[in-house]
């Protein structure tokens, strides 16, 4: 083996495990899906997607769970969250359950019985189906 | 007069009763934390719904697992698919008992919980200590308690076995309204 071939062989080590850290650090801190700018898998009102987890929720489950979701429907209350993020429910008075979407930074000039598009995560039904890291969709 | 005592005291009694009831919240925060020398990894989940019935001192509490928001997605990801498995076992959920529920003052009090814990399909018996404090327009619960991630069957693969600690700590704080509809 001359000097030459020993000094490039050298070098590709070196880089190769340059390239292996990189793809390593850049897969731990893969980023966050960016909510304000994604398309929503699926668009729909909220009282349908609260039917569809009140009739069958281990198929709503397949269907929606972390699935970004637009959900249209009637604000019926405004709460601050323990984050100081609002909490908005969409639903209707006659209904015990509603969809509770987390937002994920306040929305200014909003109140109840105004109809709004909100996009988010959806994690799940509890009495309510939750949806988390919403923003509105203006 | 006599009989107007008791028809009172009757009427007294039963609006006490009625004034008793279910408290809730859909807001409850549950967070937990691992801690191991290479790092530390917490989830924050502010989606728990937790129900207590003052009259028997049950509570039932249901947390979403994919609810639980990690500082890294990957953690996030790892956690939902190869840990706890939450397509199969969306929820955790605890059903039990505070103790000495009715003696309850008015001032942030030490209680005793005893009840099931269910993560991952598996049921455990748990005695969990918190501070509550009841009051008729509010219960405040919460505190910390330790589990075993073995003791709920969850895996933690060998390549990443030094990064996830055995015990994790879990802490709560619910504020439960009175509820109404």
């Amino acid at each position: 083996m001359t000097k030459k071939t020993k000094k490039l062989l050298i070098l590709y080590f070196f880089a190769a495990i340059l390239v292996v850290s990189i793809i390593t650090v850049k897969i731990y801190n893969k980023p966050f899906i960016n909510i304000a700018e994604s398309k929503p898998s699926l668009s729909l009102a909220s009282e349908a997607l609260l039917s569809d987890f009140i009739n069958d929720e281990s198929t709503a489950n397949t269907m929606y769970l972390e699935e970004l979701i637009q959900v249209n429907g009637t604000i019926t209350a405004i709460e601050k969250g323990k984050d100081g993020n609002d909490i908005i429910t969409l639903g209707n008075e006659n209904t015990i359950g509603s969809i509770i979407c987390h937002l994920s930074k306040n929305e200014k000039n909003l109140k109840t019985g105004q109809e709004i598009s909100i996009k988010g995560i959806c994690t799940g039904y509890l009495m309510d189906v939750i949806l988390v890291k919403c923003v509105i969709v203006p | 007069m006599k009989t107007i005592l008791i028809i009172f005291t009757f009427l007294l009694s039963s609006i006490t009763v009625v004034g008793q009831g279910k408290f809730l919240t859909k807001q409850g925060y549950t967070s937990f934390y691992s801690s191991t020398p290479i790092e530390d990894i917490k989830a924050d989940n502010n989606q728990v719904l937790s129900i207590i019935d003052t009259s028997s001192g049950t509570i039932a509490i249901a947390i979403l697992m994919k609810s639980f928001s990690f500082e890294k997605a990957l953690m996030q990801e790892h956690f939902n698919e190869n840990y706890v498995e939450s397509d199969r076992y969306p929820k955790a959920t605890f059903k039990g008992k505070i103790l000495d529920f009715e003696t309850l003052t008015n001032k942030e009090t030490k209680v005793n919980i005893i009840g099931d814990l269910t993560i991952h399909g598996v049921t455990k018996k748990m005695e969990i200590q918190g501070n509550i404090n009841s009051t008729e327009k509010d219960i405040s619960l919460k505190g910390d308690f330790e589990i075993e991630v073995a003791d709920f069957g969850i895996k933690i693969p060998s390549v990443v076995a030094n990064n996830i600690a055995k015990t994790i700590k879990v802490t709560y704080e619910f504020d439960h309204k009175p509820y109404q509809k």
